[in-house]
């Protein structure tokens, strides 16, 4: 991959640059997986501020374990699994402080400007759902219909079995055709 | 699954979907806290990893006493007015293992004092090892002057390692102390 410099900007060749002490180039890949990672700790977390800071978190960590990402070529899988441990630390700490799932604030405030306001109430809905689910069927749903990873890769991901995680995703699925049909009969 | 459920999924699925944007202030934020961990590795002196920078040199374990040893030698060389490089010798040999990472070198060598600069051919050779150059000289204790000579031409001081008052040729070099085993 040819950046516009005309420098090799895959995630390898970022890799080995930000190795070799070229701190600067660690931003490139900031840039490139930010935005991309940001939606699921944004949905997983249910708000933006702790979906950030865990973001922050999994770059930060990915930094200091740079030498230990042993296919530099797939930096991008391996900073995620860093992502999903990190936001199952925050999840857990969220729950232990009693804090309630909440709703990205921004993102409803993005779609009531671009949609109508019952676009608005259908992503309160869908967070709200999302929100009653377990930690474990919430991760599992996002991963397999959301981000669209193949059981194998969520498997390696989350270091869970693939039938453990294809019953998660049924539940998942189950428990918010139920949630959304009682909002919608409400 | 009933289409009711798989509609009602589906469409909450391409919602989820949407983009997440996070604003530049997120990358300089990021930013911050990485180059705060790069400035404590220099400060600690294990610039970048198993590979590290280009041009830095990494010793073995017993190498960071030694590296402690040439900070407080030469402190109190010039506090004293003493200790000047190449004078302090006792006699005793120690082995010094020299590395330096630089990927993209042809060559390196080792020049200093202890084997006059590389002059008659008494430049250490470094085996190159992917990028990461390095050879073991036996040096006698005491205080020396030493540098790295990359393709043969440019002379490049050892970043981890104090820079020795006064510069040999007009170039730049460090200074390494080698304390003998009863020392």
């Amino acid at each position: 991959m040819q950046g516009p410099t005309g420098m090799d900007s895959s995630d390898a060749a970022l890799v080995a640059r930000v190795l070799h002490g070229e701190v600067n180039a660690y931003g490139a890949l900031v840039s490139r997986y930010r935005d991309k990672y940001a939606r699921y700790a944004v949905h997983m977390l249910g708000n933006r501020e702790d979906a950030e800071e865990a973001l922050q978190d999994a770059f930060t960590r990915a930094y200091r374990s740079l030498a230990r990402c042993e296919d530099p070529e797939r930096f991008g899988a391996w900073l995620f699994r860093i992502l999903v441990n990190r936001c199952r630390t925050s999840g857990a700490r969220r729950v232990r402080r009693g804090q309630t799932f909440v709703h990205d604030e921004t993102a409803l405030l993005n779609a009531s400007e671009e949609h109508p306001a019952e676009q608005t109430m259908w992503r309160e809905e869908i967070e709200r759902a999302l929100g009653e689910l377990s930690a474990d069927q919430r991760e599992a749903f996002l991963l397999k219909y959301v981000e669209e990873l193949g059981y194998d890769e969520m498997a390696e991901i989350t270091g869970v079995g693939v039938s453990a995680l294809k019953m998660r995703v049924m539940r998942a699925c189950d428990r918010l055709r139920v949630l959304l049909r009682e909002v919608h009969s409400a | 699954m009933p289409d009711w459920g798989r509609t009602t999924l589906e469409l909450m699925v391409q919602e989820l979907q949407h983009p997440v944007r996070l604003d530049e202030s997120f990358d300089r934020r990021v930013m911050v806290r990485v180059r705060r961990l790069y400035a404590e590795r220099r400060r600690r002196g294990i610039v970048g990893w198993l590979g590290a920078a280009v041009n830095i040199t990494r010793r073995p374990a017993w190498a960071a006493a030694l590296a402690a040893g040439v900070v407080a030698v030469v402190s109190a060389g010039i506090v004293r007015g003493g200790g000047h490089p190449g004078t302090l010798s006792t006699g005793e040999t120690i082995p010094v293992q020299f590395v330096l990472v630089a990927p993209d070198a042809r060559s390196v060598a080792v020049v200093g004092d202890f084997n006059n600069w590389g002059l008659g051919d008494t430049a250490l050779v470094a085996v190159n090892h992917n990028g990461v150059w390095s050879v073991s000289a036996t040096v006698r204790t005491g205080v020396h002057r030493y540098a790295f000579l990359v393709n043969g031409k440019q002379w490049v001081a050892d970043p981890t390692a104090p820079r020795a008052a006064g510069d040999d040729f007009g170039q730049p070099s460090s200074a390494l102390v080698v304390e003998g085993s009863s020392q």
